[in-house]
């Protein structure tokens, strides 16, 4: 499939792309992290600013205007993409995952922007949706200028995601497990080199340039007793729950605003200002949230009741903001929603246990894990995520004991992730797995012949028998004056049909030959197919007047279903 | 009475007229002692300008009143200030902005502004040391036990007895936090949260009962000394000095130790700013630093005059390890977030104050 501009790099050559992709999207990355804390800075959506912001009317009517003007700006960016939304990490995995590439640069570039002016402006959504978007993009672009083949774009676009995760966590295994869990959803030894590469690059570019302290620093978790563990695999599939309610709040929040009255431009700044006022009230829902994420990590420091409620207004704020337009990752509010629940189960668990203050972290990490990871569908990501972050074992295996179940229990209820639901809602299903995917991504055009006999059904018999015989053909198609196709004809039916004193061609037609509409993809052929009785499918022109295009030969179909299932296991399995 | 004259260059000999006198507003006790031996006298011997030290606690209430020209006093040319001090204060406009190009360069040759540590130099203001507030203990007080980290502070269990605080938010309310285990960098990102603040209050709360507050920097270390109280909060300089000069039993905890830069400021008021400036590019070359920490161990703001602290004026200790900004005591420090004290001051002090009353009905005892 690969034309003839595209080349294969080899292996040296590929490494050095991701090392470079690597430290493209580490400084890149970095800096959008920091433009958002300038921006939160600015504009008084971070704790300190606001306190240290002396005018109380000023700062509420900041609240306000912020997020709805921010929301207003986003609107306006969105008009400058074709699809009139913003690009995300469901477009990267359907890039990969149909073999496709070629991720947009201005779609992705104006959607990295949109996202800074939603997270600086406090919109309650997440900051590493859009990064590893970026990634993925600049990834994809620079193979795209060596000429690389698609199958080197995803890897390239692996590489941008890898250093994305890399340098925002300061976790390069993370980096490179969540581009191989998420997006490649393969571990060919081809993809892993660059992938380390990129991610290695990232890491550097951040320790060395930036070197911002850990996300999330933790000194010291203790586990009071081993039977906590069970607690903590039960909080994994209540987790899940949590995060399927999150993932359906978010659908919801989508469908209501398609039905929505406002306009598409306002809906942004419409949700901006519901969440600014509501923020007057409970400002731990602006923004990403650090400071409440803290919290959750103290005993005593928020009651039970007020868990509860801080854990459903997150909810409720990033679906409102999500589903009504403005662009942002769905990750950073999963954690602090999973990290307020974690700390409700840390409360329960003290009821038991008298108090457990040391370990009211461990229960946090493990309520953030639990529901994260559901709704990213990277069980394994999200715990080196952890382990990365804290350098703790003590709470890496509170967050394998957690994730265990709830990637399972969200995958029975909801799906392997929210990226993948919304994908099937635009009609790529991935629930089938890769090769299915690439067969529906895959027109058979390609495949497509001319039909070598064509006869009009009124051919008399004696003359069709002849006309297939001397081609030494077994099968002719019947199309009349317009074009249209009108069946197909077996040289058997026929000789059995004149032998029954039938006349015309149109008499020995086959009864229930399946066609395939021209364009159609490979997946679809194939399905039709499996009642073929006949060596060819019928091809007919799409919509319309239904006139023959050509015929799909049998042999040239399955040619192209092993040619497409061994190029998925030469990219899966290769290693260069 | 003041003479206003051009000042002499560095190092010339003394001018002939009268002998000018340059109003020095700085802190007392220890501190004021090293000053003047180290800076001071040395300054005065090269230039023949004397220097009259008015005592200073910290605040602007000084500087408002002598830039507004409230009363008949005469206005300090020069005050040692705290950076959030000096961040205020020049944005008020008490304060006459530098010119840090004139700083001398390093002995090496190294210019100033890259051998000044980051954030030395601002607008009215050049960074000469970094002390640290600390919590010290009395080494005497838990037979078997010490204290090692901040949330023994507020282990009343453990580490019975009373404690020396400021009476200020400063140091108590970062510690309290410091003790629920939240990082350093997140403690003021959290205390401007309500519920930062709550918590910090309640922890604060736990101990008030058993805790004397302070005003005078020279009070823990006496209370500490006489074993009235068993920790107490403190500038890590003077607890230095009662332990070098008077052998204290006094041990400094470095967890948690809450570094700020003091800075030379100008005052707006000063009619000998030139002689002023002359002064403080005295004071903050790389030899004047040097020489200051071997009497007090607050750590210079040059990197090159940290590198050449040596051993106490006379008593011989080496002088690095007391260094608020050795690596080992630095470890789990606590930078102050001037800017944020700078904005919050008043508003914080208000809280704290209203706090402080509430527990005043329980009988508090006040320094």
């Amino acid at each position: 499939m690969a034309r003839s501009s595209e080349r294969p790099l080899n292996l040296g050559l590929l490494v050095l792309l991701g090392g470079v992709v690597g430290l493209l999207v580490g400084l890149l990355s970095a800096s959008f992290v920091l433009a958002v804390f300038q921006l939160n800075d600015w504009l008084l959506i971070s704790p300190r600013s606001r306190m240290m912001f002396e005018h109380q009317g000023w700062l509420v009517a900041a609240t306000i205007a912020v997020p709805t003007l921010g929301g207003l700006v986003v609107a306006l960016l969105h008009r400058l993409i074709l699809e009139r939304r913003p690009h995300g990490p469901p477009d990267v995995i359907a890039a990969v995952q149909t073999r496709r590439g070629r991720l947009p640069v201005r779609p992705g570039l104006i959607s990295a922007l949109s996202s800074l002016v939603a997270l600086g402006s406090g919109a309650s959504v997440g900051q590493y949706g859009p990064l590893v978007h970026l990634g993925g993009t600049l990834g994809s672009l620079s193979a795209r200028l060596l000429r690389a083949s698609r199958s080197e774009d995803n890897i390239a676009i692996a590489c941008g995601v890898a250093a994305a995760i890399a340098t925002a966590f300061k976790a390069p295994l993370a980096g490179i497990l969540f581009a191989h869990e998420v997006v490649l959803r393969h571990f060919a030894l081809r993809a892993f080199a660059p992938v380390a590469a990129a991610a290695l690059g990232g890491y550097l570019v951040e320790s060395l340039i930036f070197d911002r302290p850990p996300l999330f620093y933790v000194a010291s978790a203790e586990i009071q007793f081993r039977w906590e563990y069970l607690l903590f695999l039960v909080m994994g599939a209540v987790g899940a729950l949590v995060a399927v309610t999150y993932m359906q709040a978010l659908l919801a929040a989508a469908r209501l605003a398609q039905r929505s009255r406002i306009p598409a431009l306002l809906q942004p700044a419409a949700a901006g200002a519901l969440l600014g006022t509501a923020a007057l009230w409970v400002p731990d829902i602006l923004g990403i949230g650090a400071e409440t994420l803290r919290f959750t990590t103290i005993a005593d420091a928020i009651g039970s009741a007020e868990l509860v409620l801080l854990l459903v207004a997150k909810l409720l704020a990033t679906a409102l903001c999500l589903g009504f337009g403005f662009s942002g990752g769905v990750f950073s509010p999963a954690l602090l929603i999973g990290a307020l629940f974690g700390a409700l189960c840390g409360n329960l668990a003290a009821l038991v246990t008298g108090g457990p203050e040391a370990s009211m972290v461990v229960y946090a990490v493990a309520g953030m894990v639990a529901v994260t990871a559901p709704v990213i569908g990277a069980p394994l990501a999200t715990v080196l995520i952890v382990f990365e972050l804290t350098s703790s074992y003590t709470l890496t295996t509170a967050a394998l004991a957690s994730v265990a179940l709830a990637n399972l229990v969200g995958f029975r209820l909801f799906g392997r992730s929210l990226f993948d639901r919304q994908l099937a809602n635009r009609g790529l299903d991935l629930s089938a797995g890769r090769s299915r995917t690439l067969l529906q991504g895959q027109p058979i055009d390609a495949y497509v012949r001319p039909a070598a006999v064509i006869l009009s059904p009124e051919t008399p018999l004696r003359q069709a028998i002849l006309r297939l015989g001397a081609g030494g053909h077994g099968e002719g198609y019947l199309v009349d004056d317009d074009g249209r196709y009108q069946g197909t004809v077996t040289l058997a039916a026929l000789e059995a049909r004149h032998r029954a004193g039938a006349e015309t061609a149109a008499e020995a037609r086959e009864p229930g030959r399946p066609v395939v509409a021209a364009g159609s993809s490979l997946w679809v052929a194939l399905e039709q197919a499996r009642s073929l009785e006949g060596a060819a499918l019928p091809v007919i022109e799409r919509g319309g007047k239904g006139r023959l295009v050509g015929v799909l030969p049998e042999v040239a179909l399955s040619g192209a279903h092993v040619e497409t299932l061994d190029a998925v296991r030469r990219e899966e399995h290769g290693v260069g | 009475m003041l003479v206003v004259l051009v000042a002499p260059a560095l190092g010339l000999a003394a001018p002939d007229n009268a002998a000018p006198v340059l109003r020095i507003g700085t802190w007392g006790g220890a501190y004021a002692r090293a000053q003047r031996e180290a800076l001071f006298k040395p300054f005065s011997r090269a230039t023949g300008i004397e220097i009259a030290v008015r005592r200073y606690d910290g605040g602007l209430a000084e500087l408002r009143r002598q830039v507004a020209g409230d009363g008949d006093e005469v206005p300090w040319d020069l005050v040692d200030m705290t950076m959030s001090d000096t961040l205020t204060a020049c944005r008020e406009g008490l304060l006459q902005p530098l010119p840090h190009e004139q700083l001398p360069p390093s002995p090496d040759g190294v210019p100033a502004a890259r051998d000044f540590i980051a954030d030395a130099l601002t607008r009215c203001g050049v960074a000469h040391t970094a002390y640290a507030t600390v919590i010290a203990y009395d080494r005497r007080a838990f037979p078997g036990i010490r204290p090692t980290r901040v949330a023994d502070l507020f282990d009343l269990e453990r580490f019975p007895g009373q404690r020396a605080l400021q009476r200020a938010p400063f140091g108590n309310l970062e510690w309290a936090l410091r003790s629920y285990g939240v990082p350093a960098a997140d403690l003021y990102n959290l205390l401007s949260t309500r519920r930062g603040l709550g918590l910090a209050l309640e922890r604060l709360d736990e101990i008030a009962s058993e805790v004397r507050w302070w005003r005078d920097g020279g009070r823990p270390v006496e209370l500490l000394a006489a074993g009235q109280v068993v920790m107490a909060s403190g500038y890590n300089g003077r607890f230095f000095d009662a332990v070098a000069e008077r052998d204290a039993p006094i041990e400094i905890l470095w967890d948690g130790q809450i570094q700020e830069l003091e800075n030379w400021t100008i005052s707006a008021a000063s009619a000998q700013s030139s002689a002023a400036w002359d002064f403080v590019r005295y004071a903050t070359s790389t030899d004047a630093l040097a020489r200051f920490a071997r009497y007090l161990p607050y750590g210079p703001a040059r990197r090159s005059a940290s590198a050449r602290v040596s051993d106490h004026i006379d008593r011989g200790l080496d002088m690095q390890p007391h260094l608020p900004t050795h690596p080992r005591n630095a470890r789990t420090r606590i930078i102050k977030d001037v800017e944020w004290y700078a904005r919050t001051h008043d508003r914080i002090r208000a809280i704290f104050t209203q706090w402080l009353e509430r527990r005043g009905a329980i009988g508090t005892s006040h320094e």
